[in-house]
C-alpha cells in the first residue's frame, strides 16, 4: 500500500496502456510510486480484426491520456511524465487543454491556479502541425453508438435516431440501475462498459489528496472512441446542448465551465482528432448542439413512454424505484431545472405526476430556483440552461392560470419580473436551432425530428 | 383424473317459496378445474341449507380483454383468429372437465364465430361491440351449467337478459346506454316463482341485460358484482355471497398498510363509502340495490371458505363507535378559486361549475368559505394528457383567482357517527400538524372524514395514521365482533408477535412468578435473547462493524455478553463512556456520539479511545483546537427523519440531531483550517424502522456526499432497527435488509460500513413484572393497577409506546374485559396499557409488561419517590 502524500508529489507518470481479452488496463504512477491500475471491460469483446489494429491502439493510447486526468488531479504534480515518449504536437495541445479546462471547476474550488502547470511532453520533431490530415478510413458499419445516461437528453436522441431508421446501441460506462432501466425502455441493443477506478486512488483520498469535478464525458467520449473501433460503429453521438459551451463563471481571467467536455470547442477537437488519428470515418459529435435546453425539454415532452423511467437527478442518480420520489429528490438544480424547463411543455397534472410533487409551489426552494434564474447568484455548478432559458420558462409559466398562482411563479411575477425586460423573455427564439454544430450529413434528418 | 361428483345426501324437495340465494364466482374462479370443482361443492352446500341457488359467473380471467381487442380489430382475418383463440381457451377447459362440448356453448362459439366474421357494419359499432363482449359470460355459464349438472348438481342455465331489463337515463348517451347500462332491480315474485318453477339450481351470467329494444347492452365495470345484487334484490335472497381472492374489506389497503385488520361487519352505507374512497374488492354501486330489501352482501375468499369474511347489512345498533377504515386516493387535482365575487352573488358557483363541465372535467370533492371554493378532479388520462387544466384556468381567471393545486391524495377516514368520534381522534389529527393540509371535507351523512394532502406523504403517512387510529382507541381493533384478523396474518408473513417469546415458556414463566413472589417491581433480563438477537446482527456480511448504542440498557451483564458476541460499544455521554470502561476491555473499539455536548463533554471522550463524533458546527468553529490532529466522525442531517413517533425522529430541521447538509462546506473548510480529518459519516434518523430499504437510501446519500469529501473511510448509518411491539406488525426482515446492505457495499466496496443498534438488541429480552394492587370501575372504564407506572417506565407516557401487557399468572385464561392498565405514580398519564382485554384479574396477579429491556431502567425516575426498581439477570 502507498504511503505516497499525493499534495507533496512532483511527477505523475503514464506507465502503460494494454489490452487484452476485452480489458483495457491503464496504469499510471505518482513519483516511483506503486501503479495506479484502472480497468475498463468491454463485454464480449469480438477479436480485433489486423486492419483495425492501429486505429485501436491509437484511440487506447489517448483514452490511457484522457482517464489519466482522474489520477493527476489527486496530486496535481508541477511534472508529466509518458513512459512511451513524447506525444506530437496535436495530441499534446489536446490534452493540455482538456486538463486545462476541463479541471478549472476544480482548480476554483480547491483555490489552484493550472496555468502553465499543464504542460505534456511533446516531441521536437512533430512541432508543426499535422493540419487536415487523415488517418485511413476503416470501412466502419454505418451505426452509432448512443450514450445514455437515464436523462431527458439521450433519450431525445435515441429517439431522433430511430425517427430516421438509424441502426444504434444504446450505450453506457459503469453501473447503473437507472441507465440500465433506461436502456431498456429505448429498446436498442445495449452495450454496458464496465469502468473501475484503481482502488489505490480511494487511499490516496484518505491520504488527503485533491478532489473535485473531473470532465467525465471526455473520459466516457475516448472509452467510446476505443469501443467503436472494437465492435465496428461509425459514428458516436452524445447529446450535449448548446449551452454545454457557457462557462459557469469567470474567475481571475480564466473562464470556469463545469460541463467544458461536453461544449462545442472540445467535441469539434475531439472529432478532428479521431479523423486525423484513429479512422477518417468514425465521426464524433453532439446530436443536440443546435439546441437549447428548451428545445430539448419541448422534444422530451412529446416522449410519454419514458416518464416513468428517466431521471437527471443528481442526488438520487444510484436510486430506481417506482415512485417519483426515489428518482427525483426534489431539491438539487437538476430536479429544478428538468422540471421548469418541462413545465411549459407538458400538461400540468402529467409533470407533477413526473416529479411527485410541485416544487414550483414549494417556498422553501425559493433560493434553489432564484440561482436558476441567475437573480442574486452566480449559476450553480451543475448542468443546467442558462439562466435566460429558465427565465423565459419562468415568464411563461407566470402567464398561465394554471402556473401563475404558485409560489415560485407569483413570487416571480411579484419580485423579479419587475427588474427585466419582457422583451428578453419569449419562449420561441429559444426554440429554434442554430445553425452551428458537428453533426455529420446523414444525420441531418434527426435534427429536424427533434427541432 | 377422478371426475368430481357430489352425492347430496337426497335432499328433500324444496318448497315452492325456499329462500335464495345468490353466489357469485368471477373470472380466476371460473377459469380452471379446480376452480369449478370449488364452486360444485359450495353450491352443494348452500342447497342443503334449503335454499335455491343462483351461480353468477364472470368470464373466464382474460376472456373480456380478449373480446374488447376482438371488437376493436379493423381486420376480418384478425377477429376470427382472435374468436379461434377464445373458443379454444373454453374447449381446453372444457377438455379438462372431460365434457363433450354441451349444445349451449356450441351454439355460443357458433354465434361469437358469426359476429367476428360479420364486424360491426350490420349492428353498429357499439352494440355490436356489447354483444361480442356479452359472450365471455354467455360461453362460461354454459360450460358451468354442463360441468355441475354432469357431476351431480343439476343446474339450468338462464340466460341473464331474460331477467334483466335496462333503462335509460335522460342524461345518457348512446355510449353509456350499451356499455354501463343500469337496471332497476325491484323484488319481483313472479320470476322468483317462474324459476323456482324450473329447478333448485341455476347458473347465469354476470355483466349483461338487455334494453328496451332487446338489445344486448353491459353493465359497465364492476359488472358480475352488479348482476348479482340485481338478482339478490329482485329474488330477495337470503344472502348474496360474492366470491373472490380476498376475504373481504380491510380498515386500509393491504398494500399499503400489511396490517390492516378485516372488516367483518359493515352497514351498506360504510361498505359503499369504503368502496367508493378506494377498496377495490367490492365496485361501490353494486350495494344500493341491495339496500332497500335489505339484503345482506357477504364476501368470501374462495381460498379460505372458512373465513368470516366481510357481511354487509343494515345499520346494527350494538357496536361501539369506531373508525371502520382509513383509504387514499392519489393523483387528485385541487382547483382553487379565489374571489370577493361569490360572496352573496347569484349564479357565481353555476358559472364556475358551468366552466367544468365545458372542459369535461369531473368534480368529487368542494369545500367552500365565503370568497373561496375549492374543489378536486379526480385521475382521468383526459386530465393527464390534455390542456384541459389550462384551458380551465384560463376561463376561470377571467372571473376568479385561480390556483392549481397538484398532486395531492384525499385521506379518507369512514366510519359512522365520524363527528361523535372527533374526541378520539385528537393524537390522529395532530398528525396533519406538519403537513399541507388543503381541503378538509366531511359529508352530512357523517360516514367520513377526508383530508386532502400533498400526494408524497401518503405512503408514509396512511400506515402511520393506520396505527395511530388503533393506539388512540378511534378504530377498535380489539373488537373481535367488527374486526378480524390482519391481513398479513391471512396473505403476508403470518401474525408475527411470537409466542416463542422466550417468557412465554411454561419453565420460564414459572421463574419469573417466582421471582414475581420474591419482591415487584422488578425488572428481568434474559441474556439468551440478547445473544440472539446479536448474532442474528452478526449474520449480515456487509456490515464490517456492529457497535451497541448502550444508552438503551447500560447493565453491565448485557455490556459483558455484547462484548463476549464481538459487539463495539456506542456512547453518547462521558458517564456512559466511564460505564463502558469498568467492563468493556481496552480492545474494544468505541464511538462517542454526544448531542450538544459541552466542551467538557468532548475534551473527557477525546481522552478515551473513542472516535468521536461531532453533529454541529459550533464545535469546530470555536473549540477548534481541541481536535486538531484528531479523525473524527460527522453527523449530518439528511433531511428527514423517521420513526413511530415525533419524539423518537431524529432527522428533519424539527430535529436537534446532525448538521445540516447546507453547513457541510463550511464544516469541513474549518476542520480543513484545524488540521482535523473527517475520516467518517454518520446519520440516523429515527428509531423503530420496520422497512429494510430505508438504510440502502442512507448508505448511498452518505456515500454520495463521502464521494465528494475523499477522505472518508467508514459510513456509520445508525440503528433504528424497528422491534415489533403491536399484534400484527410486520418484523423487520433481516434476509432483506442483508440484501439492501450487500447491494449498498458492493456500489461502494471503499467505505466500511457501521451499524448501532440499541433496541433491536434489548428490547425484547427484558420484562417488567409487577402485581395487580386493585381494580377501579367508573363509568364504562376499568381500570387495573400495579405496583409501578411511569416511574419504572416512561416510554407509553412519553411516546405513545405500546407495550403488550400480560397477565402472567392467568396466561391461558381469556381476555374478557377491557382494561386501561395503570401504575400507582400521581399523574393522569401514568397509563401502562390502554383497553387492553385481559382476564378478569385478582389482588396479587402477576402482570408482566413486555419489551421492557430497552429504554426501561434507564428511562426511570425517583419520581414520586417509589423507590429503584431492582434488576435481575437472567445468565440462561
Amino acid at each position: 500500500m502507498t504511503t505516497t502524500q499525493p499534495r507533496l508529489t512532483q511527477t505523475f507518470r503514464f506507465l502503460h496502456a494494454r489490452y487484452a481479452d476485452g480489458v483495457a488496463e491503464l496504469a499510471y504512477a505518482f513519483d516511483d510510486g506503486a501503479p495506479l491500475i484502472e480497468r475498463i471491460r468491454f463485454p464480449d469483446a469480438p477479436s480485433l480484426s489486423p486492419e483495425r489494429r492501429a486505429a485501436f491502439d491509437a484511440a487506447l493510447k489517448l483514452l490511457h491520456l484522457v482517464a489519466g486526468v482522474s489520477y493527476y488531479k489527486a496530486g496535481v504534480p508541477p511534472k508529466i511524465e509518458l513512459l512511451d515518449g513524447a506525444l506530437d504536437a496535436d495530441t499534446a495541445d489536446l490534452l493540455d487543454a482538456l486538463y486545462l479546462h476541463g479541471l478549472a471547476e476544480f482548480a476554483y474550488r480547491n483555490h489552484l491556479d493550472l496555468r502553465g502547470r499543464i504542460q505534456f511532453p511533446r516531441a521536437a520533431s512533430s512541432s508543426t502541425r499535422s493540419e487536415g490530415a487523415r488517418a485511413p478510413a476503416l470501412d466502419l458499419p454505418a451505426r452509432t453508438l448512443v450514450p445514455i445516461g437515464g436523462g431527458k437528453d439521450s433519450l431525445v436522441a435515441v429517439e431522433a435516431i430511430k425517427a430516421i431508421g438509424g441502426e444504434a446501441t444504446a450505450a453506457w460506462v459503469g453501473h447503473s440501475d437507472l441507465i440500465a432501466t433506461c436502456a431498456a425502455a429505448t429498446g436498442l441493443p445495449t452495450l454496458n462498459i464496465g469502468r473501475e477506478l484503481a482502488p489505490e486512488l480511494f487511499e490516496l483520498n484518505r491520504l488527503g489528496a485533491w478532489n473535485g469535478h473531473i470532465p467525465v464525458t471526455a473520459v466516457n467520449s475516448a472509452i467510446l472512441a476505443v469501443a467503436a473501433i472494437l465492435y465496428g460503429y461509425d459514428s458516436i453521438a452524445f447529446a450535449n446542448e448548446r449551452s454545454a459551451s457557457a462557462a459557469t463563471l469567470e474567475y481571475d481571467g480564466q473562464q470556469v465551465n463545469h460541463q467544458w467536455s461536453k461544449g462545442s470547442a472540445y467535441e469539434q477537437r475531439f472529432g478532428a482528432w479521431l479523423h486525423a488519428h484513429v479512422a477518417a470515418d468514425l465521426d464524433y459529435f453532439s446530436l443536440l448542439r443546435p439546441f437549447s435546453e428548451l428545445a430539448i425539454t419541448r422534444a422530451f415532452a412529446r416522449l410519454t413512454p419514458y416518464f416513468d423511467v428517466f431521471s437527471s437527478c443528481n442526488r438520487n442518480f444510484k436510486l430506481i424505484g417506482p415512485k417519483p420520489a426515489d428518482r427525483w429528490c426534489g431539491q438539487c438544480p437538476k430536479c429544478h431545472f428538468v422540471f421548469l424547463a418541462l413545465a411549459p411543455f407538458l400538461p400540468k397534472p402529467r409533470l407533477l405526476s413526473i416529479f411527485g410533487r410541485n416544487l414550483l409551489d414549494d417556498e422553501t426552494l425559493a433560493d434553489g430556483f432564484d440561482a436558476l434564474l441567475e437573480y442574486h447568484e452566480h449559476k450553480p455548478f451543475e448542468c443546467v440552461g442558462e439562466g435566460a432559458e429558465a427565465r423565459a420558462a419562468m415568464y411563461a409559466l407566470s402567464q398561465r392560470p394554471e402556473w401563475s398562482e404558485d409560489a415560485l411563479v407569483a413570487r416571480f411575477r411579484e419580485t423579479i419580473l419587475p427588474q427585466l425586460g419582457v422583451a428578453q423573455l419569449a419562449l420561441e427564439p429559444w426554440l429554434e436551432p442554430a445553425a452551428e454544430h458537428h453533426v455529420p450529413a446523414r444525420f441531418q434528418g434527426a435534427l429536424k425530428a427533434i427541432g | 383424473m377422478a371426475r368430481s361428483t357430489v352425492t347430496l345426501n337426497a335432499p328433500a324437495p324444496l318448497a315452492a317459496d325456499a329462500p335464495w340465494i345468490v353466489m357469485k364466482f368471477g373470472g380466476t374462479s371460473v377459469a380452471t378445474l379446480p376452480r369449478w370443482q370449488n364452486i360444485l361443492k359450495l353450491a352443494a352446500s348452500r342447497r342443503a341449507e334449503g335454499a335455491r341457488v343462483l351461480v353468477v359467473v364472470s368470464a373466464l380471467s382474460g376472456i373480456t380483454d380478449a373480446l374488447k381487442q376482438l371488437s376493436a380489430e379493423g381486420d376480418e382475418g384478425k377477429r376470427k383468429a382472435a374468436a379461434g383463440a377464445i373458443a379454444q381457451r373454453h374447449q381446453t377447459l372444457l377438455a379438462d372437465m372431460q365434457l363433450d362440448m354441451p349444445e349451449t356453448l356450441g351454439a355460443r362459439l357458433a354465434d361469437l364465430a358469426k359476429l367476428a366474421a360479420a364486424g360491426p357494419a350490420q349492428s353498429g359499432e357499439l352494440a355490436w361491440s356489447a354483444a361480442v363482449q356479452a359472450h365471455g359470460e354467455l360461453m362460461s355459464s354454459a360450460l358451468g351449467a354442463a360441468f355441475l349438472t354432469h357431476a351431480g348438481l343439476p343446474t339450468r342455465w338462464v340466460d341473464a337478459r331474460e331477467c334483466l331489463a335496462a333503462f335509460a337515463l335522460p342524461n345518457q348517451n348512446e355510449r353509456t346506454r350499451v356499455l354501463s347500462a343500469m337496471v332497476d332491480a325491484k323484488p319481483d315474485p313472479v320470476l322468483a316463482a317462474r324459476l323456482a318453477g324450473q329447478g333448485e339450481l341455476f347458473i347465469t351470467q354476470g355483466f349483461i341485460a338487455r334494453d328496451a329494444e332487446g338489445r344486448t347492452v353491459l353493465l359497465g365495470r364492476g359488472g358480475s358484482d352488479t348482476s348479482a345484487a340485481y338478482f339478490g334484490a329482485m329474488l330477495r335472497a337470503l344472502r348474496v355471497e360474492t366470491w373472490t381472492d380476498v376475504a373481504g374489506m380491510f380498515t386500509a389497503n393491504p398494500r399499503q398498510v400489511p396490517t390492516a385488520r378485516l372488516l367483518q361487519k359493515l352497514d351498506y352505507e360504510e361498505a359503499q363509502e369504503i368502496a367508493s374512497t378506494g377498496a377495490k374488492v367490492l365496485h361501490p354501486r353494486c350495494l344500493s340495490p341491495l339496500r332497500e330489501p335489505r339484503v345482506p352482501l357477504l364476501i368470501k375468499d374462495t381460498n379460505h371458505p372458512e373465513l368470516e369474511g366481510t357481511v354487509i347489512g343494515p345499520q346494527v345498533r350494538e357496536h361501539a363507535r369506531s373508525v371502520k377504515a382509513i383509504s387514499a386516493r392519489k393523483g387528485i387535482t385541487l382547483v382553487s378559486m379565489e374571489s370577493v365575487g361569490m360572496w352573496q352573488q347569484v349564479g357565481f358557483l353555476a358559472d364556475v361549475f358551468a366552466q367544468f363541465k365545458k372542459h369535461g372535467l369531473s368534480v368529487d370533492l368542494i369545500s367552500s368559505a365565503e370568497t373561496n371554493i375549492t374543489v378536486s378532479l379526480d385521475p382521468t388520462e383526459n386530465l393527464l394528457d390534455s390542456d384541459a387544466v389550462a384551458a380551465l384556468a384560463s376561463d376561470l381567471a377571467k372571473v376568479c383567482r385561480v390556483k392549481v393545486i397538484a398532486p395531492c391524495a384525499a385521506v379518507t377516514l369512514v366510519g359512522r357517527g365520524m363527528r361523535s368520534m372527533l374526541h378520539t381522534l385528537s393524537t390522529v389529527l395532530a398528525e396533519f400538524d406538519q403537513l399541507r393540509v388543503h381541503l378538509i371535507s366531511q359529508s352530512s351523512n357523517n360516514l367520513n372524514l377526508t383530508f386532502v394532502v400533498d400526494e408524497d406523504v401518503v405512503d408514509t403517512l396512511v400506515p402511520h395514521l393506520h396505527e395511530l387510529l388503533i393506539s388512540a382507541g378511534a378504530l377498535r381493533a380489539d373488537d373481535n365482533a367488527l374486526f378480524g384478523p390482519s391481513w398479513q396474518a391471512l396473505y403476508g408473513a403470518g401474525e408475527p408477535v411470537s409466542a416463542t417469546v422466550w417468557w412465554r415458556h411454561v419453565a420460564e414463566r414459572a421463574r419469573l412468578l417466582k421471582l414475581a413472589a420474591q419482591g415487584t417491581p422488578r425488572y428481568v433480563y434474559h441474556l439468551p435473547t440478547v445473544r440472539h438477537q446479536a448474532r442474528a446482527l452478526k449474520a449480515m456480511s456487509a456490515v464490517d462493524r456492529w457497535h451497541y448504542a448502550v444508552k438503551a440498557n447500560t447493565h453491565p451483564a448485557i455490556l459483558r455478553a455484547l462484548v463476549e458476541e464481538g459487539f463495539a460499544f456506542e456512547c453518547v455521554s462521558p458517564g456512559e463512556l466511564d460505564a463502558v470502561a469498568k467492563v468493556v476491555p481496552e480492545s474494544v473499539p468505541l464511538l462517542f456520539t454526544p448531542n450538544f455536548a459541552s466542551r467538557g463533554d468532548f475534551e473527557r471522550g477525546l481522552a478515551t479511545r473513542a472516535t468521536v463524533t461531532l453533529d454541529a458546527l459550533h464545535p469546530m468553529e470555536h473549540w477548534g483546537e481541541l481536535f486538531r490532529g484528531r479523525e473524527i466522525s460527522l453527523r449530518l442531517d439528511l433531511g428527514r427523519g423517521l420513526g413511530h413517533h415525533e419524539k423518537v425522529r431524529t432527522g428533519g430541521a424539527g430535529s436537534k440531531f446532525g448538521l445540516p447538509l447546507d453547513q457541510l462546506d463550511e464544516f469541513l473548510r474549518l476542520a480543513d483550517a484545524h488540521g482535523v480529518t473527517v475520516r467518517g459519516l454518520h446519520a440516523h434518523l429515527g428509531s423503530g424502522i420496520l422497512g429494510a430499504r430505508h438504510w440502502g437510501e442512507v448508505h448511498s446519500q452518505l456515500a454520495s456526499i463521502a464521494d465528494r469529501i475523499g477522505s472518508i473511510a467508514f459510513l456509520d448509518i445508525g440503528g433504528g432497527l424497528g422491534v415489533p411491539s403491536h399484534p400484527g406488525e410486520t418484523p423487520l426482515d433481516m434476509a432483506e435488509l442483508d440484501a439492501v446492505l450487500r447491494q449498498a457495499k458492493a456500489a461502494y466496496p471503499h467505505y466500511q460500513l457501521w451499524m448501532e443498534p440499541g433496541r433491536f438488541l434489548v428490547a425484547d429480552a427484558g420484562v417488567l413484572i409487577t402485581h395487580v394492587t386493585q381494580t377501579k370501575g367508573k363509568g364504562a372504564w376499568r381500570y387495573l393497577g400495579v405496583d409501578t407506572g411511569m416511574n419504572s417506565l416512561i416510554r407509553p407516557a412519553l411516546y405513545d409506546a405500546w407495550h403488550e401487557i400480560v397477565n402472567l399468572t392467568r396466561l391461558d385464561q381469556p381476555g374478557t374485559g377491557l382494561f386501561q392498565v395503570v401504575g400507582p405514580i400521581c399523574e393522569s398519564g401514568d397509563i401502562l396499557g390502554s383497553d387492553r382485554r385481559l382476564p378478569e384479574p385478582q389482588e396479587g396477579d402477576v402482570v408482566l409488561i413486555a419489551q421492557a429491556g430497552a429504554y426501561g431502567k434507564v428511562m426511570s425516575s425517583p419520581y414520586n419517590l417509589r423507590g429503584e426498581t431492582e434488576e435481575v439477570v437472567l445468565e440462561d
